[in-house]
């Protein structure tokens, strides 16, 4: 590989907890990877063990279920 | 997720490749901690290739489907905080194990299944893809012909290929 790998992160994150703390780094200016892509839903609750797998089908490094 | 962590080990994908961590709205810090800690494990465990484990994950995704694995996974709190339909409580590492057991076993046998699924094979053929001994391929193939969901198609002189059949 010629340059630094970085991985793909998909994460689960609750419209509510995790999502507002996401949105709230990004106002408060606190850095972090840029390799990761958010998908918002209602609550946690809804992540389906489907989700996770079809995430790692379609070629994801890594997935975060945050709530 | 105690479930699908177990099943990701078993598929060789290892659970280090999920987490899930609890963050309130106003734990922005504690976001991007975790975020960034996860980040680097991932990195450090290197790329993943979907198609490399394309098989695996289909067995993972039909494991969890099972009738049987999702049975257990309702029942859970069931057996452990309350009791049976005989009043019995069964212990959690009881259960744990039992829903261990079961997965492994569902796994085994939709492993077999979707190697089928891509053509008439040998036992011997199945068995050298998965590396499953080949006693328990023949097992669960005749568990899969019992239930209709494979049937032979065409002999390497004597020995049978078995192929799945659509659902």
């Amino acid at each position: 590989m010629s340059e630094e790998y970085e991985p793909t992160i998909i994460a689960f994150c609750c419209n509510w907890c995790a999502y507002s703390a996401a949105d709230l780094a990004g106002v408060s200016r606190m850095e972090y990877p840029a390799n990761v892509r958010i998908i918002r839903l209602m609550c946690t609750g809804r992540v389906n063990p489907n989700f996770i797998l079809k995430a790692f089908e379609r070629g994801a490094d890594g997935v975060l279920v945050s709530g | 997720m105690e479930a699908v962590e177990y099943l990701l080990d078993l598929a060789g994908i290892g659970r280090k490749r999920m987490k899930l961590c609890w963050v309130s709205a106003a734990e922005g810090q504690l976001f991007v901690d975790y975020v960034t800690q996860f980040s680097e494990q991932t990195q450090e465990l290197g790329p993943f290739s979907p198609d490399e484990f394309k098989v695996p994950l289909a067995a993972v995704e039909q494991t969890l489907d099972s009738p049987r694995i999702r049975w257990l996974l309702g029942m859970s709190r069931q057996l452990t905080e309350r009791e049976n339909v005989y009043h019995e409580k069964v212990d959690p590492e009881e259960y744990k194990g039992l829903l261990h057991e079961a997965i492994e076993e569902e796994y085994e046998k939709a492993m077999v299944l979707e190697v089928i699924k891509e053509g008439p094979q040998l036992v011997r053929e199945i068995s050298g893809r998965i590396g499953l001994p080949k006693p328990r391929v023949s097992f669960w193939i005749s568990q899969l012909r019992n239930t209709g969901q494979a049937a032979i198609e065409g002999y390497d002189k004597t020995t049978p290929k078995f192929v799945a059949l659509a659902a």
